[in-house]
């Protein structure tokens, strides 16, 4: 049975959401639609129907949270709790009908983005994951990170710099340049925190498109076929906190001789899941 | 981000809350202005209207689409929009701030619609407490016999008819408005909410509340408007 992150809303009945909720998250422009523009049709080929959403697209409040953003008079707390609208909305209207019904759910941002838009207005932490804590926990969320060294270049040669995610709100009195540069930065640390604390699994999204999207494909193939999480793509762990695996290894298996991939906590039958691991993206 | 309780203004704020039916609307009016002709800069300030959540809220109603938790954070929207924008630089101006409900609106129903309490209150913690709140306290056949007779009729959410309590509106306004007067009688303790007998005369209730309210404007700061 699915989890709530805290409360569960009135008439939310979470058995029986037989489908899987993946989470694509990532600062502005890192990327994320192109991956999900490419792994929608990717699932669909296997016969896998998906919704794909994504932050402010709710029948309730998109289009006012776009008219509000278009003025400049919205407050940071007023924002917060709009975008929550649209949050619920979709949750309710979309994605907990999609899961039922058996989907892949693919979400461009889910409630991360937002707390980490909001902490970095200086929203209370604990006030914004309690609005949000009504979130289904999710199946998977694969964070697409980069450096802003990385991430300038491409926002200049695609689309230049946006009010909004140039943090202007922020910081008026800079150029937008810089401003983008400050708000990314604080946006990235956000993003690192809030993967430690809800477990993202980390994919460098440096390289080229083909490349990205075949790390996001086989992670997503994982999360389908219900096998346990790689330690591949977890949040880096120094090497002596990985050598202590929470649970008691049996007896027979010496923990020096161990290779650095499988002393990550698996279950029983970890060998055979990453046997499977191993071979899955070829047999699809 | 400040929380209830933490904000420290020179001006004043004065809430009314209570079913409809109660009077406090007529009350606050009455306050108001008497509060303008005694030469206080007074303003005031409505639920569920805020310039830049409106029209969200306008469509949710219409269709029909509002499901408990959004009917919940639009709400909250509307009030944030407010606390940022009108009601949170008032205070620090010193003005005297009038509000046609307040937070315990949203405690209420949005509890009777199912909401939970504690996340509804945590939701509200950035809005400041108020000087006063007055609770207008009305039997819910006295309040029901007000509305009624005064109106053709109520509306869909206003009668909770989204909550399938009956098929028939005035039926369903009857058991959600009855609902939601337990809701606040629980919140008079919780939040120190200053009962007023809404059962009494007008010039009744209204005398009380000016007393009250001098009071507490005579600690404040002076600041004078010319009426």
């Amino acid at each position: 049975m699915r989890e709530t992150y805290g409360v569960v809303l009135p008439g939310m009945n979470l058995a029986d959401l037989t489908g899987k909720l993946i989470v694509i998250e990532g600062t502005d422009g890192v990327g994320r639609s192109t991956q999900i523009n490419l792994l929608k049709p990717w699932l669909e080929q296997q016969g896998r129907a998906v919704l794909d959403t994504g932050v402010s697209r709710s029948a309730l409040a998109g289009k006012g949270i776009k008219q509000a953003k278009e003025g400049h008079t919205l407050g940071r707390i007023t924002l917060g709790l709009f975008y929550a609208t649209d949050f619920a909305n979709r949750l309710e209207d979309e994605i907990v009908p999609a899961l039922r019904a058996g989907f892949v759910v693919l979400t461009d941002r889910y409630i991360y983005s937002l707390m980490a838009r909001a902490i970095i207005r200086g929203i209370d932490p604990a006030w914004i994951r309690s609005a949000y804590s009504f979130a289904i926990k999710p199946d998977a969320v694969f964070y697409l990170r980069i450096g802003v060294d990385d991430l300038i270049p491409r926002v200049v040669f695609s689309r230049g710099f946006d009010y909004w995610e140039s943090g202007m709100d922020l910081h008026p009195s800079e150029d937008m340049y810089e401003s983008f540069r400050k708000y990314q930065m604080s946006m990235l640390a956000q993003f690192d925190t809030l993967a430690q604390e809800y477990g993202f699994e980390v994919i460098d999204a440096t390289p080229d498109i083909r490349t990205v999207f075949e790390r996001l494909r086989s992670g997503i193939a994982r999360v389908l076929s219900g096998e346990p999480r790689e330690p591949l793509f977890a949040v880096p762990t120094p090497p002596a906190e990985r050598a202590e695996a929470p649970e008691p290894r049996p007896a027979e298996t010496p923990a020096l001789g161990e290779p650095a991939v499988g002393a990550e906590k698996q279950p029983e039958s970890a060998p055979h899941a990453l046997a499977k691991a191993a071979e899955g993206d070829s047999s699809r | 981000m400040k929380r209830y309780g933490e904000h420290r203004f020179p001006g004043k704020l004065f809430v009314v809350e209570g079913i409809d039916g109660s009077g406090k609307s007529t009350q606050l009016m009455l306050l108001h202005q008497w509060l303008q002709a005694e030469g206080y800069g007074t303003v005031f300030s409505e639920w569920n209207s805020s310039p830049l959540v409106r029209d969200t809220t306008r469509r949710g109603k219409k269709k029909q689409m509002l499901t408990p938790a959004t009917f919940s954070l639009i709400h909250a929207t509307d009030f944030a929009d407010r606390m940022e924008h009108n009601i949170i630089p008032l205070l620090k101006a010193g003005a005297v701030v009038l509000c046609d409900r307040y937070i315990y609106t949203a405690f209420a129903r949005d509890v009777v619609r199912g909401m939970d309490p504690q996340w509804v209150r945590e939701l509200y913690g950035f809005a400041v407490r108020p000087t006063v709140a007055f609770y207008f306290r009305v039997a819910l056949d006295v309040a029901m016999k007000r509305i009624l007779d005064g109106r053709a009729g109520v509306k869909f959410y206003e009668a909770g008819m989204d909550l399938g309590l009956s098929e028939d509106p005035e039926d369903s306004f009857g058991i959600f408005q009855g609902r939601i007067l337990e809701a606040y009688d629980k919140m008079v303790a919780e939040f120190d909410l200053t009962v007023v007998d809404a059962t009494l005369p007008i010039e009744d209730q209204q005398t009380q509340m000016r007393q009250i309210v001098r009071a507490k404007l005579a600690q404040a700061k002076r600041l004078r408007v010319a009426p």
